[in-house]
């Protein structure tokens, strides 16, 4: 836009304000929505269940309104790819969705995109005397020991109720590789459901791990979501191969996926010779064993 | 009755083929979860495998307090040593 190029420095003052005002009123509403929307939602339903379908599409759509109000205000622009993947209502059995994970807004994205969707959320959320019931209502899962989060969530999948995770646990740092953890791949072996990965690019990158609010980058953050190809379990998982292995060769292609597709993403990449590695081979059981193990001792 | 030393080196086997751990990393000392990268998971799949190995049931109050390799030989030594004194 001319404006933001005749006067960079005036543009990214007024994001930074902007940021913060989102910030603030992102909080705000948190706390009023808590006291009043969701009870009501709740109350109105004739069960925990009846309220969990109700508040979880509360959650989309506030998140929805949050993210249209971001753009209004110039604070993020994005484009989004694959979101007729996203349609995953009613199916006998949920999917497991994975995303990278750069920016502190990509839970509002991703939820704000799905009409019904199950989250894990830390246990600081659930001790905020606010937020705790929401968060309770909407049946998310608390972060509590490993054993117990991959039961209740194999138990949500089994169900039929689909759940986002973010393998790396944590944002992205900067300039570092990508680095996810085995719950997510725990979560599928245990569960067998569709994987679906969705990733996310943030160019200028905004609110990361390393960022303060305040820091607005030289121009809008530019947000492309791009909903990949689901995964069934019997091409992730084939039967056969030890559950620890498996869930590290999960892992381990994931990241591969992850950080090629972002390449993808990034233009830097052609889409014709990058081939997201997760679905063909996921267990590298056509590659070279001796290859493999060279490549792991190079790596720190 | 195995000594520690046959139960480290069933270890060093099992760790290896259950967590493609290699075998000149597996030192009494190390560490299960900072240097060996086993997580509380995997320490449930290592018991039930430790179970099979010496045929004898593992406690999960046993395992509360192993950290090291060292520690893990030392719950299965134990065990051993108690069957066999019965």
């Amino acid at each position: 836009m001319a404006i933001r190029q005749k006067f960079p420095k005036l543009d990214r003052a007024w994001r930074k304000i902007a940021t913060g005002y989102c910030f603030v009123l992102f909080g705000v509403c948190a706390i009023i929505l808590s006291a009043t929307l969701f009870p009501l939602l709740r109350l109105i339903s004739r069960d925990a269940e009846a309220g969990r379908v109700r508040i979880q599409e509360a959650m989309r759509f506030v998140m929805a309104v949050f993210i249209g109000m971001m753009r209004v205000v110039g604070v993020i622009s994005y484009e989004l790819h694959g979101l007729e993947r996203l349609n995953l209502v009613g199916r006998e059995r949920g999917t497991l969705i994975v995303a990278n994970h750069p920016s502190l807004i990509d839970v509002v994205f991703l939820v704000s995109l799905m009409r019904e969707v199950d989250c894990i959320v830390k246990e600081a959320l659930w001790r905020n005397p606010f937020l705790r019931w929401p968060v309770l209502w909407a049946g998310y899962i608390p972060n509590r020991s490993a054993e117990e989060l991959v039961e209740s969530c194999a138990r949500n999948l089994h169900a039929g109720r689909s759940l986002l995770v973010f393998p790396e646990g944590t944002r992205t740092v900067p300039g570092q590789p990508l680095t996810m953890r085995r719950g997510a791949a725990q979560i599928a072996l245990a569960s067998r459901a569709d994987i679906l990965p969705i990733t996310i690019s943030c160019e200028p990158l905004m609110l990361a791990k390393t960022q303060a609010w305040h820091q607005a980058p030289h121009g809008p953050g530019h947000f492309v979501i791009s909903v990949g190809e689901p995964i069934p379990a019997s091409v992730y998982a084939p039967v056969g191969v030890a559950h620890s292995l498996a869930a590290r060769a999960i892992t381990r292609r994931m990241e591969e996926y992850f950080a090629s597709s972002l390449k993808v993403l990034a233009g830097a990449t052609p889409v014709a010779t990058v081939q997201p590695a997760l679905g063909s081979d996921p267990l590298g059981l056509t590659e070279d064993p001796s290859e493999l193990e060279d490549a792991e001792l190079s790596s720190p | 009755m195995q000594t520690r030393e046959e139960v480290f080196e069933q270890l060093k086997g099992l760790l290896g083929e259950l967590f493609e751990i290699k075998p000149e990393r597996v030192v009494p000392g190390a560490h299960l979860f900072k240097d060996l990268d086993i997580d509380s998971i995997d320490a449930i799949d290592l018991m039930m495998h430790l179970k099979e190995l010496t045929g004898k049931k593992i406690q999960p109050e046993t395992f509360k307090h192993v950290r090291t390799v060292q520690d893990v030989v030392d719950a299965v030594a134990s065990l051993m040593t108690e069957e066999s004194t019965k």
